[in-house]
């Protein structure tokens, strides 16, 4: 029965999180970090989750990315109940349709600038990959740093590269963990511009985690969380997502 | 361009330092562990090569009764293309004129000796020749007492049996002249063709024919292989290893050796886990990261599965590459010690151990740490994740641990040295954990001090796990290498003291009552230092329990049997000896007999039985009280028998026997005592003592260079470990640094640290080191165990220098540069 659920072609959520619960064991205790969170997010929707330090927003994205499984509850992405899913279905499933825009960038210290593109589009078995990231390299106004590697660009510049190396394999959705939190106000700025712009050129679903608020009001929807529990906030009005 | 190929690939690897400190790791493990082997290889078949001038052959096939060797044998042999030559020993009078004399012949062909050389000389006062070939057809040659004994000159003629035959040498020393206190004869050596013609061999005489076998080590395997069947109880196949002297030098030789190779591979190993384990938790973000872009885990363990067999082959080749040149140094050392022409080459199928070490280490000590990369969780993109890791290191120390049991097994194949290093290694993991938790209580509770010393005692405590393991693997290395030097100087010291350079190397038998106080007198005039007198009395072996001994004896054709005993007496117990059962002698006991083991064994008698013996007329009967091991390669007077003084055989006619030092430039003394004391005969075994104590040099520079080697691969272990928390301890003092922390309290803080790891370390490994050297000298070779106290107290200093002075070094960045750099490169 799930399976026709999870395969429904009406179905327009990218996201769809049902019941999620997720505790961390601590060998005789438990620690609880989400409770009982529901959320739904549509294909082409940006969607910013706000928290402090340690209200388990990153936890959340992981989570919602496939790159672990709740403890309780269901994540579907596109369809696809991803929390049934073994790691190795997921990673696949990654390769395909997610990209990553990390804090610390996470760039490859070893590979130039674009090769750190080129990376995602070839483990997807993707071809073209040199055009490709160099198109993207143009786009994000590096290309005259291709072959830089890391340690020679500026924050500001590892971050553009990691923001074309996660539009690289076009992915679906795209999930964010504080993407200017490594960065100055005003390089923030235009990295948040180029990544609101390039997800809406290609139409992506954009997941941002982040304590900016600025950054997150640019979001069409906008959700705080708060000790594990999810809320979503409409104008001036808090909905609570966690029963 | 593949890029995914280039986010590990080998250049890449390359740049990244746990991968440097494990490729050097492996060089280092395949390199000791080949150059071992290539020059153990080579020191092996010297040593043999020179030991098997003690049979003048590679091997003897010796009759114990009077039967010829068939020459069906000897045939086959040349048809195999070994070299033969016959041998036949008998006793018979020989005269000249009227005086008559007993001797011990020996008839050799043209082909002997086919190892080692004869030194003769045309006269008494000529000098000394070296020679390949014994006399030839009509020929005779005598040792020089019987020269003077028989008054006989060059040319004079020798009756032998029915024939005569013309003195024309003399013999100074025989290859396998052999170290046999009953061969009491002088010596003649003569033609075998010339045998016939004596008529001496009648039926029932005692003649023992010898066949002599040189040639290549396959050849005489196979050889061994064919003849073995139609090997009668009578005959037997002897190698220099069966010889009673040397046999016991080379088995102790090649023990010493494989202990090395041993302890290198355990080093090499330790080298390997811990650089392996760096490079696997250096890896975690990268796997992490690769993870989110959907790289599945079974494509991760490709992608580094397929590095480490990169490794592997450049590490094995390059380790072989060093290996060679460096087993050729120390065999061209050793060759210019032991003034020897250099024959040096490398059997490239002697190196597969090598090849398995470097095997062994890849897919026991680097792949699992590596493996367990699959399962790093992807969410450790965001932040680092605590890895519980305590089931997959039991399960990867118990691996290593049958992993090293069976390398070690092969390599040594000796179970004693095998569980004495394992049982070594567990104690130091039992120590550890005790030291380890009371080391973390200790910190905890120790009274911070000031300055420096809080630091490096907060540093201690904060990185308790570091702190642990690498005291560990230090602990580890300085116990292996301990174990090793240890081992050297206790045993080779031992072994050394033995047969010290001044050590008896002549005896002098069959001393008549009458003569011992003219002896004493030579001696004194001549300023010789003698051991003390033993009575010797001759004995023939005849009852076992009341039965003749011949018909109950578990080998009825022991040579023991057939000729006389030297049997003795003595109240003080042989230092050297063992008892293997029973007791040795009360104060005032008078019964009983105390026998060699080996003796024992062939006869098949125990504790409690009774041996008769015939002495002259006599017969004396006596209970066994204890069994003795004796070590005849420690060339003192070693008897078969012993009696109690007042006991069974006391009052029985003896002569007495001693032994004593004479230099070789003071050998004409002989001359001297011999034509002053014709009826004593002088056995000289200065050339058996001189061979073993090559060996023993040998062996010694041998097992020096591979401790060179090993310390080697220790230092590079420490370096490993050491340099796999740089990162982290760099960015600790830049911190330090940019807090504004002084660089002399923080270079001293980082030197206190690693000398109190140093120390404790140092203090753990020379303790289980000790453990170790009490059971290989315990049960290996057989020597008395004692502490080592100036090892024992120096080594935790020298190990808190040195583990100092690797800190210091790994600190330099952290001082040489600003801490902004530092702290920006190391983001």
């Amino acid at each position: 029965m799930s399976t026709d659920r999870q395969r429904n072609p009406l179905n327009d959520f990218m996201i769809k999180v049902e019941n999620l619960s997720h505790s961390v064991d601590l060998g005789t205790d438990k620690l609880s970090i989400l409770q009982q969170v529901n959320l739904d997010i549509r294909k082409g929707e940006s969607a910013a989750i706000v928290g402090r330090s340690g209200s388990g927003k990153t936890t959340l994205l992981g989570l919602l990315a496939g790159l672990d499984i709740p403890s309780s509850g269901t994540v579907s992405m596109n369809g696809h109940l991803i929390s049934a899913l073994s790691e190795d279905e997921r990673a696949s499933l990654r390769s395909q349709r997610v990209g990553f825009v990390f804090q610390s960038f996470q760039l490859l210290p070893a590979l130039t600038a674009i090769e750190n593109v080129m990376l995602p589009i070839e483990l997807a078995g993707l071809s073209d990959a040199k055009s490709k990231a160099e198109a993207l390299l143009q786009r994000v106004g590096l290309g005259d740093r291709m072959q830089h590697t890391p340690r020679q660009l500026s924050g500001g510049e590892q971050q553009r590269v990691a923001i074309a190396r996660a539009f690289a394999v076009e992915p679906q959705v795209l999930f964010a963990d504080e993407p200017t939190g490594n960065l100055d106000t005003r390089t923030g700025e235009a990295i948040t511009e180029l990544l609101m712009t390039l997800n809406r050129e290609q139409g992506t679903t954009l997941v941002m985690v982040t304590h900016d608020q600025q950054l997150a009001e640019r979001c069409q929807r906008h959700f705080v969380i708060e000790a594990g529990v999810l809320h979503e906030k409409t104008d001036n009005t808090t909905e609570v997502l966690s029963a | 361009m593949n890029v995914t190929a280039k986010v590990v690939s080998f250049t890449q690897d390359l740049r990244e330092r746990n991968v440097k400190v494990m490729l050097m790791a492996m060089i280092i493990a395949v390199a000791t562990v080949a150059t071992i082997n290539a020059f153990a290889d080579h020191l092996q078949r010297t040593l043999m090569t020179s030991a098997n001038a003690f049979l003048a052959a590679d091997r003897q096939l010796n009759s114990r009764t009077n039967a010829p060797i068939p020459e069906a044998w000897y045939a086959e042999a040349e048809k195999r293309g070994l070299k033969v030559g016959r041998m036949v020993e008998f006793g018979t009078m020989v005269s000249n004129e009227s005086q008559f004399q007993l001797v011990a012949v020996k008839a050799v062909d043209n082909a002997y000796p086919l190892r080692g050389e004869i030194e003769w000389q045309a006269d008494l006062d000529s000098t000394r020749q070296i020679g390949s070939k014994g006399p030839g057809p009509g020929e005779v040659w005598l040792n020089p007492r019987l020269m003077r004994l028989l008054n006989l000159r060059p040319g004079d003629a020798l009756e032998v049996g029915s024939t005569s035959l013309e003195v024309t040498g003399v013999i100074m020393r025989e290859p396998d002249g052999g170290f046999r206190l009953s061969n009491l004869a002088p010596r003649v050596m003569m033609h075998v063709d010339d045998v016939a013609a004596t008529e001496v061999i009648q039926p029932g005489s005692r003649v023992r024919h010898r066949g002599l076998f040189a040639g290549d080590e396959a050849t005489l395997h196979d050889f061994e292989i064919w003849l073995e069947p139609q090997l009668a109880d009578n005959y037997r196949w002897v190698d220099v290893r069966q010889g009673e002297t040397l046999g016991e030098s080379l088995d102790k030789a090649e023990g010493f050796l494989l202990l090395g190779g041993s302890l290198a591979v355990l080093l090499a190993v330790v080298a390997i886990a811990v650089a392996s384990r760096q490079y696997a938790l250096s890896q975690r973000d990268r796997v992490a990261l690769l993870k989110t872009m959907g790289l599945t885990g079974s494509r991760i363990r490709r992608l580094y599965l397929s590095r480490l067999i990169w490794w592997g082959a450049i590490a094995t080749l390059l380790g072989l590459m060093l290996a060679i040149p460096a087993a050729w140094f120390l065999a061209s050392m050793t060759a210019r010690l032991m003034e020897q022409p250099l024959h040096f080459e490398v059997d490239f199928w002697q190196l597969w151990p090598a090849v398995l070490t470097a095997l062994v280490a890849l897919f026991a000590f680097a792949y699992p740490p590596i493996d367990r990369l699959r399962n790093t969780p992807a969410m450790r993109v965001f932040r680092s994740l605590p890895t519980n890791n305590k089931a997959a290191l039991f399960k990867d120390l118990l691996l290593a641990s049958v992993v090293i049991f069976a390398l070690l097994w092969i390599y040594v194949s000796d179970i004693v040295l095998v569980m004495a290093l394992l049982g070594a290694v567990m104690a130091l993991v039992i120590s550890l954990a005790i030291a380890g938790g009371g080391l973390i209580w200790g910190l905890r509770r120790l009274p911070a001090g000031k300055g420096s010393w809080r630091l490096a005692v907060i540093a201690l405590y904060l990185h308790r796990n570091a702190t642990l393991s690498q005291m560990s693997v230090f602990a580890m290395t300085i116990m292996l290498a301990a174990t090793l030097v240890l081992v050297r100087s206790s045993l080779l010291a031992d072994w050394q003291a033995q047969l010290p350079e001044d050590a008896p190397n002549h005896f002098l038998l069959n001393i008549a009552p009458e003569s011992v106080d003219q002896v004493e007198a030579f001696f004194t005039d001549n300023e010789l230092n003698r051991s003390p007198l033993y009575p010797i009395i001759r004995g023939r072996l005849t009852e076992i329990n009341g039965q003749p001994a011949e018909e109950v004896a578990l080998n009825k054709d022991d040579d023991e049997l057939r000729r006389e005993l030297n049997l003795t007496i003595s109240d003080s117990y042989p230092e050297d000896n063992q008892i293997v059962d029973g007791q040795w002698f009360a104060t005032g006991d008078t019964s009983g007999l105390s026998i060699e083991q080996s003796l024992a064994e062939s006869l098949g008698v125990k504790i409690g039985d009774e041996l008769g013996f015939t002495v002259g007329a006599e017969k004396v009967t006596a209970a066994i009280t204890s069994i003795r091991s004796v070590q005849w390669d420690s060339m003192r007077p070693n008897f078969f028998i012993i009696f109690p003084p007042n006991g069974a055989i006391d009052g029985l006619p003896s002569t007495s026997l001693t032994s004593f030092y004479l230099a070789e430039q003071d050998k004409t003394l002989l001359n001297d005592f011999v034509r002053q004391f014709p009826t004593i005969s002088v056995l000289e075994i200065d050339h058996i003592i001189e061979r073993i104590q090559q060996i023993i040099r040998q062996v010694t520079q041998a097992v020096e260079a591979i401790l060179v080697m090993i310390l080697l691969a220790a230092i590079a272990v420490m370096v490993a470990v050491v340099s796999a928390t740089m990162s982290e301890r760099q960015r600790e003092g830049a911190l330090l640094r940019t807090l504004g922390s002084q660089q002399r309290l923080l270079v001293r803080a980082t030197i206190i640290e690693f000398a109190l790891i140093g120390f404790l370390a140092g203090i753990l490994g020379v303790l289980t080191a000790e453990i170790a050297v009490w059971a290989l000298q315990y049960r290996m070779f057989e020597g008395e165990f004692h502490w080592h106290w100036p090892v024992v107290i120096s080594l935790p200093f020298a190990s808190a220098c040195i583990l100092a002075l690797l800190g210091r070094w790994q600190l330099t960045p952290v001082l040489t540069v600003s801490p902004m750099l530092l702290l920006r490169k190391l983001e």
